[in-house]
């Protein structure tokens, strides 16, 4: 894509373990502030996407709570019931129709409102999962990290060590929840275990916070301050947990391919000069490595291990300190976007990576990370 | 932008109670019913827009074990969910995938098997919210509940309201359901068919809550419904007269519910609809039809209960504020009318509730193509409008379909 | 081939019992409440676009903050209703029992609606755009109850 859709605005709430403040609150508090981001009114505004769950607000149409604080009263308003990057892609769609000109991304979460894991166990399949009661988010995703970790011989230590990495990030990102300056990888192997070999460091907090976003057509970004231009996009869902291979994340391969082919990306691993992406738990940064094209299948431990994806390595990986730093389901992904715009705006103070030109921002949703879109975005 | 064109749709059946199928064998019939439609294989599509109301089936994420059943194996994927507006909103995903250019071809689809679930107790999640924090003011929860009662508790307020408005009396009421239901018994996909039912027998029926009577309202359906939309060059290649969608529009007014936990302002009278006015004006606006009331030939308005029918025909702006029980009464409604609304019987006949607003733009396509069968009308269809209202009847959703491009 | 038969059907739960939700409003509507006591009805005033909201409301669409407390009177107009009773919802005792009337009401001064019960009053006398007053309890007691029944004026 060239220069027809930009990131214009973005903004964060703090991201807080039990926020003092309504789903509509911090929804109202990250679209006010995106809006002054952006330089813009409620009134430029066209059309408003909403990413919630009706399982997680624990009520059915969990937008229309959402109307108000988000801008959208009297606007064309939608709501994708998937990650926030997923709702960034459906307003991509919206203004590259020609249809509308400006759009309000939101996505907000507040996971004190439930039992942690008791949303995501409402997603197995209710036939033969859901009432076993054997599998859940973290469960499901111990058997995908044994599965990749025994396919190519991924240590503990390895997958600890992208826990470190981000956590110790998160300490330069003041929004951050979870944020350990120095954590060492012997602590991260030290914390709890929750199913082997998921550990407490390993798997995202549960997270209040909401994360907005400033999208605009080409014409009117080219009059923005500081446009972040969406160079491509790509989106794949693969098959349920139990019915496909779970040592590779191929929709992620798929996602990546599609959007690298429309951002002339042959050579991920030089081209993209920052990546934030959606990690759930730890060992799902490696996979991404790999689907990502940033190393070889299969490699993905040997790349943290050379430390190109630390903060000053080569291609510096969740620099915000990614979703194990903070992870308000449903705005996670789309706060990815918001950093890597940020990395390439230059506003990123503590953690901001000099000379970011070219950033990929990464969303998933469903269980082992079923559904994925890749963005690449970046400057003039 | 790129033209888009419906090129197939599938209807599954639509009962009360399907218990021959599981949710995603129920989809499977829409959608491989949508595939023969237009002459396509799963393998030629690009990717699928997805949604259902999950609260209804007790299920979060139906896809995620679901879509492999529907020829899905690894696309993209995008699920929208607006609660009764939803297939609406899907459907919009659709025509927006394809006008982006990101996607050529793409499959929509909406379901909702409420018999695995409780559709009213899942309704009711939406106000168990609220009254949560009423119960902590010393509320009686038994009053809470008569404030609520489902869709039908806010029903019957917009009901009143807008038979205040517009001179329409339970009389009216009685007519629209006859002029659905007996145009619902020539559509085999439609639930409740009932040839020959005359406005006697409707205002016979039991009284719900004032002044809804069961005769006035749908019945809760199982059922789905999918829809293929590509290019306008493929969709000429595929069939010789595809159905255009020209524009779609969608407008919320505030989530306000009616009580105390909600406070709203522009959605103050439930009858008012607001947002459905401004978003046919902007649809029609895009679609480059000036006067509605002429150029429209067919409505497909999402009315699950009967004075919807009138109002939202109002809204639409296919007649004067008031003027809707006037039209009706003149026949111009009727299949062989001038502006024939709801030849499929519309949602007072058949409601899945998550797929209805789907298959509103999906009968208004299938007239335009001219695969009606039984319940084509007999004028040429040329362009048309469907509609899709939910939300906390706060949302509108309208798609302005024609036999030929936007030009 | 296929298999065809009826589904089988396996029992499952949504535990909403475990969810709490979050509401702004515990201190406004304190505040609200409190001034019901005193028989005063009072609301928020959003600084942007001017609407007040009863009961107040932490968010105004115009994305402002309402801030300003103002009261409203205790009289106001009805924008809806409907009447309910033991025959609604599938009872077939239709017309016997004093029916419920439920009308939504706006009072003087504020832009929102709230519901009120109209006590011993024919359906048929109700209609939209007719005033009420609050009746108000002898000692209110600073629950929303004070303000559930009201009468036509």
């Amino acid at each position: 894509m060239n220069k027809e859709v930009a990131v214009i605005g973005y903004a964060q709430t703090l991201y807080e373990e039990d926020a003092d403040a309504s789903r509509e609150m911090l929804t109202l508090r990250a679209a006010r502030e995106a809006l002054v981001s952006a330089g813009l009114k409620r009134e430029d505004v066209s059309t408003v996407v909403t990413a919630t769950n009706d399982y997680l607000d624990g009520r059915t149409i969990s937008n229309m709570r959402t109307v108000e604080p988000s801008g959208a009263s009297q606007k064309d308003e939608s709501k994708v019931e998937m990650d926030g990057a997923f709702a960034a892609l459906y307003a991509i769609m919206r203004i590259l129709s020609g249809f509308h000109d400006v759009a309000m991304v939101i996505g907000v979460s507040l996971a004190s409102v439930y039992a942690t894991y008791l949303p995501g166990i409402m997603i197995l399949d209710p036939t033969w999962d859901r009432e076993r009661g054997l599998l859940n988010e973290v469960s499901a995703a111990a058997l995908q990290a044994n599965c990749y970790m025994r396919e190519y011989g991924v240590s503990d230590e390895q997958i600890a060590s992208v826990s470190a990495k981000n956590l110790d990030n998160a300490a330069r990102n003041p929004l951050a929840l979870r944020q350990m300056p120095g954590l060492s990888v012997e602590q991260v192997l030290d914390s709890r275990m929750l199913y082997s070999p998921i550990r407490e460091l390993n798997a995202w907090p549960a997270t209040d916070g909401a994360c907005a976003v400033v999208l605009a057509s080409g014409k009117t970004a080219a009059k923005a301050e500081k446009p972040v231009w969406v160079k491509g996009v790509g989106l794949c869902h693969d098959s349920y947990l139990t019915e496909r291979p779970l040592a590779v994340m191929e929709s992620l391969k798929l996602a990546a391919e599609a959007c690298y082919k429309q951002a002339g990306i042959t050579d991920p691993a030089s081209q993209i000069d920052l990546a934030e992406i959606h990690e759930n738990f730890a060992h799902e940064e490696l996979m991404a490595y790999e689907a990502l094209g940033f190393c070889e299948e299969g490699k993905g431990g040997e790349l943290i291990e050379s430390g190109i994806t630390q903060i000053d390595g080569g291609l510096p990986v969740n620099a915000s300190g990614g979703a194990l730093g903070a992870n308000a389901v449903c705005a996670t992904g789309l706060a990815r976007i918001a950093e890597a715009a940020m990395q390439v705006v230059g506003e990123a103070g503590d953690h901001q990576v000099p000379g970011v030109k070219t950033a990929l921002a990464h969303g998933q949703s469903g269980p082992c990370a079923q559904d994925n879109v890749v963005f690449i975005l970046g400057g003039d | 932008m790129r033209d888009v064109a419906v090129v197939g749709v599938g209807l599954s059946k639509h009962v009360s109670k399907r218990r021959d199928v599981n949710i995603a064998e129920l989809v499977w019939e829409a959608v491989s019913a949508a595939y023969e439609d237009a002459g396509l294989t799963p393998g030629e599509v690009d990717g699928v827009i997805t949604g259902n109301m999950p609260a209804f089936e007790g299920v979060n994420l139906p896809e995620c074990w679901g879509a492999g059943h529907w020829g899905t194996y690894r696309k993209p994927l995008l699920r929208i969910t607006t609660g009764g507006t939803t297939g609406g909103s899907v459907g919009h995903g659709a025509f927006y995938a394809v006008a982006s250019g990101l996607f050529d071809t793409v499959i929509a689809i909406a379901f909702e098997k409420q018999s695995d679930g409780d559709s009213t107790a899942g309704l009711n999640t939406v106000i168990l919210a609220d009254i949560a924090a009423l119960l902590g003011f010393g509320v009686d929860p038994s009053l809470l509940l008569a404030f609520g009662g489902g869709a039908v508790g806010i029903a019957v307020y917009q009901a009143s309201s807008y038979m205040k408005s517009s001179g329409c009396t339970t009389h009216h009421l009685d007519k629209v359901s006859v002029l659905c239901r007996t145009n619902a018994a020539k559509n085999p996909h439609a639930h409740l068919q009932q040839p020959g039912l005359t406005p006697d027998d409707v205002a016979k029926t039991d009284l719900m809550q004032y002044p809804l009577r069961f005769g006035h309202v749908c019945p809760a359906s199982d059922g789905a419904c999918a829809m293929i939309l590509t290019t306008g060059e493929r969709a000429r290649k595929l069939t010789d007269r595809p159905a255009y969608i020209r524009s779609v529009a969608s407008c919320s007014d505030e989530g306000a519910l009616i009580g105390i936990g909600g406070s709203g302002t522009l959605n103050v009278d439930p009858g008012r609809q607001e947002s459905c006015k401004l978003a046919a004006a902007r649809a029609y606006e895009h679609a480059g039809i000036k006067d509605p009331r002429n150029e429209i030939d067919l409505a497909e308005p999402y009315a699950p209960f009967a004075h919807q029918l009138l109002m939202f025909y109002e809204r639409l702006l296919l007649c004067d504020e008031g003027e809707a029980p006037a039209v009706l009464n003149s026949g111009s409604m009727e299949m062989a009318g001038e502006l024939p609304v709801c030849p499929s019987g519309g949602v007072i006949s058949t409601n899945a509730i998550g797929a209805s607003a789907l298959e509103r733009i999906a009968e208004a396509a299938m007239q335009i193509m001219g695969r009606a069968g039984e319940h084509q009308v007999q004028k040429d269809v040329h362009k048309a409008v469907a509609h899709g209202w939910g939300g906390m009847v706060n949302l509108n959703v309208v798609a302005v379909l024609a036999d030929t491009p936007r030009g | 081939m296929e298999y065809k038969e009826e589904t089988t059907s396996i029992q499952g739960t949504w535990p909403l019992e475990q969810w709490r939700w979050k509401h702004e409003t515990s201190v406004l509507a304190k505040k609200f409440l409190e001034a019901l006591k005193d028989k005063k009805i009072i609301g928020l005033k959003c600084p942007g676009c001017g609407l007040v909201y009863v009961p107040p409301k932490p968010y105004c669409r115009c994305l402002s903050i309402p801030d300003e407390w103002v009261e409203v009177k205790d009289t106001a107009v009805i924008t809806t209703y409907t009447f309910t009773g033991s025959w609604s919802f599938g009872g077939r005792l239709e017309g016997t029992g004093a029916p419920l009337v439920i009308a939504g009401v706006m009072y003087d001064g504020s832009d929102t609606q709230t519901l009120a019960i109209l006590d011993g009053v024919d359906p048929d006398d109700v209609a939209v755009g007719k005033r009420t007053r609050v009746k108000w309890p002898e000692n209110p007691q600073g629950g929303i109850n004070d303000i559930m029944h009201s009468e036509l004026i």
